[in-house]
């Protein structure tokens, strides 16, 4: 914990990893389930939720209050911010802050307004394709050595050991956080490399779980997920039944998140009671002064 | 003469079989190895090499100094040459080889040119023979017999090319030479008394080359962004590597560094005899602060000895290395368009983007081509292009279009997939579909988001095809897929249904 922990803010699951929360400076690896251990889905949008609250500057939370809920409002919907010269990236020495995400991985199907419904701003992250694991590997490695670099996130196939110790080690040296998405061919190579031990700190494994239906509605409900803890490096595995963290569409002005302060749900409590039929229960009932509801200004914008 | 003959006559006779292809290539090789003595070379013909010295003899002591050192390279080489220097193209060509001189190295000075020409056979002009037996039957046998000549005269008898190349040998007319490769803006040259072969020297000299430049670019405020080192080696062949920044750079660490990842590409065989770095794409590049002791201005360790070496950012070096192993083109950025059709709402932009660069040098810097054809409209039909974004776009407020809009999937498949789905009335969503082999009961699905053709841009189709209906399902598992469906029913074409993206 020599670069100390990023909280979850899930009571459950930061009282699972030692430290209280993900360790900084470490390897992570996460893997998807079932047919989306192909797709990676599952995988990249936990990694995304993490990066997003890893870039975001630590100022957010309180200016979020302030703000008038995810109002688009003319004057203060971040124009101006929408591309980041070069020169604004890399700004991250100090940790937790803004920042750039290096996200080396073999077929660019990442799509952005996905990211950003992750809470993950899709302009700080720089992509880099890569057919071979091995150059994606080494990629890693450089954006681990690589000042102003938030975090690395591979998307891999085979992962042997000693290239797993190597990205840990890098990332134990520079504090630079590296995220390792399992994605793999088959079912073949799925099995082969499942059970393969690596360096990494921790294993996760997310699942989709049937959604929870909205009640009185008919349709694809809130999404929710099963979240393993596989294994942690002084800790105990574990696992969580959660709704995903996902933001519905109209919370998000699209490119200045919402500070989207993980919700301070217990685990108990998150049985998602009266998902309504707008689908932000869960997010909406942490940011309890928010001042305007968002069909309310959207009315405004197009009034003006 | 026929072979045959020939061989009768002198039955010892060695014989080979005329391979132009690979003469002209061995030519080419030659030229590009006179880059040594300057950027401007090329092959002439089937049997010579132009170059382009002026300027850059004094780098050598002198004309006569660098012809001499060209023929000890040539003799060395086995290469039988003549050399001669003269002030133009045509009279240089034409001395080389009807001149009547033993000397193997010949030089003319500015004032001779007439004289030496005079007595030379009309052939000297470059002409061909048809042209020069017509000359020699009108009595026009050497080349100083054209001197007297009006020139309309010649051009009405001979055609315009004999009073041109007449002109351009006496210097009357100007004749440009079209170097090899490209020319570069600056250009430094360390030669080695010993060839080299070490590793560890090539990179002790690409630190040298690059310390050498990099004043010079700083003198003009410039950084580069296309670097060429080329490895010139004792047997005439010419070993290069090209590197590319993403933003311009005269930081002589940063560049060397970049160099040095790719120098075990160069096989330097029996040794280096010269280096040069050519800086072919340089931009402005304002002078930087640099960090007071105990600052950290500069993300490198130590701050760089010379103003403007920073490099704006602190991952250009990183994109840099990561660019010239797997292709710059490989480094993107995504950026929101505005666009509702999904696959043009989220394109990859190089991190940079400054100016255009010719995709011959560097492997593809430009911008990707992320906005495909429609992949939906029936085949052999290219769907429409996306236009580039409007100017400025990036700054106008262009957003990840997601709000007030259905949620997005974190992965878009490009193309998307097909499937082969099975529904019961015409506007729902599939209860059952095939993907990869296996197959997804349907228990949830919102939609249909009807996502149409952009009409008014030029190209489209404006065809029911185009239009595409998109579901988002949940199959037992509570996986959640972005499905659509090209077309209607009741069109020209069944409908086709693909998987599009997958959400979390």
């Amino acid at each position: 914990m020599a670069h100390g922990v990023l909280p979850f803010g899930v009571a459950a699951i930061d009282r699972a990893l030692p430290g209280g929360g993900l360790a900084r400076g470490a390897l992570h690896e996460i893997l998807g389930a079932g047919g989306d251990e192909e797709d990676g889905a599952l995988a990249a949008a936990f990694a995304a939720q993490i990066l997003g609250r890893l870039t975001r500057p630590p100022t957010s939370p309180s200016r979020s209050l302030t703000r008038p809920g995810p109002s688009l409002s003319p004057l203060k919907g971040g124009e101006g911010k929408q591309t980041l010269p070069l020169s604004a990236f890399g700004g991250g020495e100090g940790r937790g802050e803004v920042g750039v995400v290096l996200w080396c991985l073999p077929r660019p199907d990442l799509y952005g307004p996905g990211l950003a419904a992750h809470g993950l701003d899709p302009g700080r992250v720089v992509l880099v394709r890569a057919s071979r694991d091995a150059e994606i590997l080494w990629a890693m490695e450089e954006g681990l050595r690589a000042p102003g670099m938030v975090a690395v996130v591979g998307e891999i196939g085979s992962f042997p050991m000693v290239a797993s110790r190597r990205l840990q080690l890098a990332a134990e040296r520079s504090g630079i956080t590296a995220f390792l998405l399992r994605r793999w061919r088959d079912g073949g190579q799925a099995a082969r490399e499942r059970a393969l031990p690596n360096a990494a700190v921790t294993r996760w494994r997310i699942a989709s779980l049937p959604s929870l239906p909205t009640r009185g509605e008919p349709g694809v409900g809130h999404p929710r997920w099963r979240v393993e803890l596989l294994r942690c490096r002084g800790g105990e595995p574990a696992s969580w039944e959660m709704p995903a963290w996902e933001m519905p569409a109209w919370e998000m002005p699209a490119w200045e998140m919402p500070a989207w302060e993980m919700p301070a749900w217990e685990m108990p409590a998150c049985e998602m009671e009266v998902p309504d039929a707008t689908d932000h229960v869960s997010l909406a009932a942490a940011l309890a002064d928010r001042p305007a509801a968002p069909v309310a200004s959207e009315k405004y914008r197009r009034a003006g | 003469m026929p072979l045959a003959d020939a061989l009768s006559f002198l039955p010892r006779l060695a014989t080979a079989l005329a391979k132009p292809a690979e003469d002209a290539a061995a030519l080419r090789r030659l030229a590009e190895w006179c880059g040594r003595y300057s950027p401007w070379t090329a092959p002439d013909g089937a049997d010579g090499v132009r170059i382009e010295i002026t300027g850059s003899a004094h780098l050598w002591g002198g004309e006569r100094a660098l012809a001499a050192d060209l023929a000890a390279r040539l003799d060395r080489r086995g290469v039988a040459s003549r050399i001669v220097i003269a002030d133009t193209l045509g009279a240089a060509w034409a001395m080389a080889r009807f001149a009547e001189a033993s000397a193997s190295v010949v030089i003319l000075a500015s004032g001779q040119l007439r004289a030496a020409l005079a007595s030379l056979p009309v052939e000297a002009l470059r002409l061909d023979p048809i042209t020069a037996q017509g000359l020699r039957r009108v009595g026009l046998k050497r080349a100083g017999d054209l001197y007297a000549m009006p020139r309309d005269a010649l051009a009405r008898r001979f055609g315009e090319t004999v009073a041109r190349l007449l002109d351009q040998a006496l210097d009357e007319m100007p004749e440009p030479l079209s170097p090899l490769g490209e020319v570069p803006s600056r250009r430094v040259r360390l030669s080695f008394a010993e060839p080299i072969t070490e590793p560890a020297d090539l990179m002790l000299a690409t630190e040298r080359l690059t310390a050498d430049l990099v004043p010079r670019l700083a003198r003009e405020g410039t950084g580069a962004r296309r670097l060429d080192l080329g490895f010139y080696r004792v047997d005439g062949r010419v070993e290069r590597i090209r590197i590319g920044t993403a933003h311009p750079s005269r930081d002589p660490r940063h560049l060397a560094a970049l160099f040095r990842e790719r120098l075990d590409t160069v096989d330097p065989g029996l040794g280096v005899e010269d280096m040069i770095l050519a800086a072919h794409a340089v931009e402005p590049l304002p002078a930087e602060q640099i960090g007071l002791p105990g600052h950290t201005a500069s993300p490198h360790p130590n701050p760089p000895p010379l103003a403007g070496e920073g490099m704006g950012g602190g991952i250009a070096p990183l994109l840099d290395r990561l660019g010239n192993r797997l292709g710059l083109a490989a480094i993107s950025r995504l950026e929101p368009r505005e666009s509702h059709i999904p696959e043009r709402a989220s394109v990859r932009v190089q991190p940079h983007l400054t100016l255009p660069i010719p995709t011959d040098q560097v492997r593809g810097l430009k911008a990707h081509d992320a906005m495909g054809p429609l992949p939906l409209p029936p085949k052999g039909r290219r769907g429409p292009k996306t236009p580039s974004p409007p100017p400025g776009a990036e700054r106008a407020g262009v957003r990840w279009g997601i709000s007030g809009k259905p949620t997005r999937p974190i992965r878009l498949f490009e193309p998307p997939e097909p499937i082969e789905a099975f529904w019961l009335l015409p506007d729902d969503p599939p209860f059952r579909f095939m993907w990869r082999r296996c197959r997804h009961r349907v228990t949830q699905a919102d939609g249909p988001e009807r996502i149409a053709d952009e009409w008014w841009l030029p190209g489209a189709s404006g065809e029911v095809d185009a239009i595409r209906d998109y579901y988002r399902v949940e199959d037992e598992e509570g996986r959640r897929f972005w499905l659509f469906r090209a077309g209607l029913h009741g069109g020209d074409h069944k409908p086709r249904w693909f998987v599009h993206g997958v959400f979390s």
